[in-house]
């Protein structure tokens, strides 16, 4: 056994031990992966889980390092991302990726990504036909 | 500020061009000739061609400490980097059979499928797959 494979394997011991704590935020994050586009929240994903709010608030920072909130705007952002691309329109990419609001759908794509997203659609298009 | 190019040192330039490019699946981006047979070399990932760039760095070549550096991550069986893959089993699959060699098999730990092969340059890679 490598040097690495035995620290690893340390760490297991030590940090991640807990297999139901483990299979339980898995659980919330492929939750959140299958509905990411519909109006998700905290109490129902805890509800859906059948633990506190606070408490799994904590173990998915603790196991993917990022709250449930920044996990699912990263997960929507990304997929708008593929739909601009596909030439969606931005409202139309703003409600299918699950935001409730376009100012705040654009507000976040800008923070995210440095262009608003039809700043980023009307580049992608330009590098597709220059390509083709 | 933004991160546009992290760098990964090679053994051999040509040699990890071709490795990185046929076997793991990147396209090349940029290759300019420098001083003596060194090239500025850089990979994208096919999906994210406007993402971070990965340099192929010959440094190991022309700086003593990096080869150092290098071999003892060799040794200890640390990978000197780590790429995401959307399935471990299937990448893994995949490899072996174009010859691949892997030191870990695909492996669970917490939240991560991972495993780790060997990339021919002096370096062993960490693929991930976030469960």
């Amino acid at each position: 056994m490598s040097f690495y494979e035995e620290k690893i394997s340390q760490l297991k011991k030590s940090h991640y031990s807990n297999d139901k704590q483990i299979e339980s935020v898995i659980g919330i994050k492929n939750y959140i992966d299958n509905n990411y586009d519909t109006d998700l929240n905290l109490d129902f994903l805890s509800y859906t889980r059948f633990i506190s709010k606070y408490h799994l608030l904590r173990l998915f920072k603790r196991y993917y390092g990022l709250t449930p909130r920044q996990y699912l705007i990263d997960k929507r952002i990304e997929k708008s991302k593929t739909h601009l691309k596909e030439q969606m329109s931005v409202t139309e990419t703003c409600f299918a990726v699950g935001f409730q609001s376009l100012g705040s759908f654009s507000s976040l794509f800008k923070s995210r990504t440095g262009q608003s997203p039809s700043q980023y659609q009307k580049e992608q298009f330009s590098r597709s036909t220059s390509h083709s | 500020m933004k991160i546009t190019v992290i760098s990964i040192p090679v053994r051999d330039q040509e040699k990890a061009l071709h490795f990185y490019t046929e076997k793991l699946g990147f396209i090349k981006k940029k290759d300019m000739p420098l001083d003596g047979d060194n090239r500025w070399i850089t990979l994208v990932s096919k999906d994210a061609q406007d993402g971070p760039e990965l340099l192929l760095e010959p440094a190991p070549l022309h700086f003593e400490p990096c080869k150092v550096f290098q071999d003892s991550l060799m040794a200890a069986g640390i990978p000197w980097t780590q790429f995401d893959v959307d399935s471990v089993d299937a990448e893994y699959e995949r490899l072996t059979k174009i010859g691949v060699e892997f030191s870990i098999k695909p492996s669970i730990f917490s939240t991560v499928k991972y495993a780790v092969f060997n990339d021919t340059c002096g370096n062993y890679i960490q693929i991930v797959e976030n469960l």
